[in-house]
């Protein structure tokens, strides 16, 4: 091996780059010739000047704010409209002809509802001059067919409650939530009626009698598996001021654990955490609590329960 | 592929260890369906020493932070095009150090040498210090605080590409096959970059050997 093969050589040997072969001859050759030693040295020497450049410290609050800030721009990008327009619409994406087509056809669609429901939409109209009676027996009210609920007002000086509905013909019930026709008709409300807008009302007004059993059933109900967040939401706060049990606690956990919403699991932390340091924090919720710190979605909710954690000292 | 950058990625002592090959594929599969859960257990494996690479990089924790966040974004829009071909360390890497290479080629373009972020009161001395500066004060040469301060001056003047290739091969001690592949070029084009790298850096730190 000549001087020169080395010295293109020498930067592999020290990094251990070369074959066993390759670096036998270079030892070889490194014996032998005072030359090359004396290079080898050097390029030594300057690996040692290399290391003494200051080691990048990442602090574990640069860790946590790095993937702090990770998360919410992930979240932003799951949720917003790009996760949207990646997931949701590939073929508008690719195949600008299909979306066309599709938007055509949802347009026409939407007309052709429209043109449909017409005579319906008459008749609702038509028939807007019933009598309004609170008068209603229990046999009416059992044969009912419901179709549609259009207001639920509490009143706050009586207590009561006015419901507005359309069955065979519209009817206007008012009375005490004590009322067992008033409460029928909230809890099919609550439980069934399409509107969740009406649904939610319907809590509201259901919220100040919560200690009945079959209202704390609904209410229950609700916060577990009504569709909407916002009725969900509703219905928790509404929970949160039932006197605590058992029923009442599990719910709350299976809301944080489960609810899709990060809203709600919010609330529900927040909730089992206020019930928590009145009635003490059992071994099923801390570790709940211990898990969703590092493994929900939500950062603000990883954030409330890791705070939880630390208060209970669990 | 054999591993080498799941070595390197196992470097850091306080990073957990990486998970077994068929933990690691199921985590990416579920991420690739959008399993959110799986997509962060998965970055946990390799974040620490994303963020040590960008520090050492960029130098201040700031930028590093948003270089890790870019680098993940761009990992979380495209994994669903993630092929078990190669390694997803491989992959991972890839994706960040084409992030460090954006990030350094701008900043070159800016003429902006930004190293450690100066103490307070300290003299912006890393901003870039003309060619013809006169010699360092021996004294002051002598401090291993200024020896590191003329290391990363050194390492700043370098191109991006070889920047990046002298980073991954003599501070992250990957394999040159390894640079290769995150490079996606051939070993004997990461050899080059080296020596060129190597020879730029004997230059001008020739006077501290």
């Amino acid at each position: 091996m000549e001087c020169r093969e080395l010295e293109e050589r020498l930067t592999l040997l020290l990094y251990g780059e070369l074959t066993s072969a390759e670096q036998t001859a270079c030892e070889e050759h490194l014996a032998a010739c005072a030359a090359c030693r004396s290079a080898r040295e050097k390029l030594e020497r300057f690996h040692k000047v290399l290391a003494r450049r200051p080691e990048a410290e990442v602090s574990p609050a640069l860790l946590a704010e790095a993937r702090m800030s990770l998360d919410e721009a992930l979240d932003r990008q799951q949720h917003g409209w790009r996760a949207l327009w990646n997931n949701g619409l590939p073929i508008l994406r690719f195949q600008p002809a299909s979306g066309f087509a599709l938007g055509l056809t949802l347009v026409l669609f939407g007309f052709g509802v429209g043109w449909g429901l017409r005579p319906h939409i008459n008749a609702r109209t038509a028939n807007l001059g019933v009598a309004n009676t609170a008068d209603v027996s229990n046999s009416d009210l059992q044969n009912m067919r419901i179709s549609d609920i259009s207001g639920v007002v509490p009143d706050p000086q009586t207590g009561g409650v006015k419901v507005t509905l359309d069955a065979e013909r519209r009817v206007t019930l008012e009375g005490s939530l004590d009322d067992p026709k008033i409460q029928q008709v909230l809890l099919y409300a609550v439980k069934s009626y399409d509107n969740p807008g009406i649904r939610r009302d319907t809590l509201d007004a259901l919220r100040s009698h919560a200690d009945n059993p079959n209202i704390r059933e609904a209410l229950i109900y609700a916060m577990r598996h009504d569709p909407n967040a916002g009725v969900r939401l509703e219905a928790l706060g509404a929970v949160c001021s039932l006197s605590p049990s058992a029923d009442v606690h599990n719910a709350l956990l299976e809301a944080l654990q489960n609810d899709t919403n990060p809203g709600v699991r919010v609330a529900a932390v927040d909730a089992l955490i206020a019930s928590t340091e009145k009635e003490g924090c059992d071994e099923p919720t801390a570790q709940a609590l211990a898990k969703l710190a590092t493994t929900d979605t939500n950062p603000y909710v990883r954030y409330k329960c890791a705070n939880a954690v630390m208060k209970f000292g669990k | 592929m054999d591993g080498i950058c799941l070595e390197f990625a196992s470097k850091a002592s306080a990073q957990p260890s990486p998970a077994s090959e068929a933990d690691e594929l199921s985590l990416i599969r579920r991420a690739q369906e959008g399993d959110r859960a799986a997509f962060d257990a998965l970055i946990r494996l390799y974040d620490q020493n994303v963020l040590r690479l960008a520090m050492q990089v960029v130098g201040s924790p700031e930028q590093a932070r948003d270089l890790y966040q870019e680098a993940f974004l761009k990992v979380y829009r495209s994994i669903r095009h993630f092929r078990a071909e190669a390694k997803f360390s491989t992959w991972l890497y890839r994706v960040v150090m084409n992030v460090c290479l954006d990030h350094l080629r701008r900043q070159s373009t800016r003429k902006e040498v930004t190293m450690m972020p100066p103490e307070d009161g300290e003299p912006e001395f890393f901003q870039s210090v003309p060619d013809d500066r006169p010699a360092l004060d021996p004294e002051r040469a002598a401090t291993s605080n200024e020896i590191g301060r003329r290391i990363q001056e050194a390492l700043a003047r370098l191109n991006p590409r070889e920047r990046m290739v002298f980073e991954l091969k003599h501070y992250q001690g990957l394999k040159l096959r390894a640079i290769g592949e995150i490079c996606k070029t051939s070993e004997q084009t990461v050899k080059n970059s080296l020596f060129r790298a190597t020879q730029k850096l004997r230059m001008e730190l020739g006077d501290l050997a």
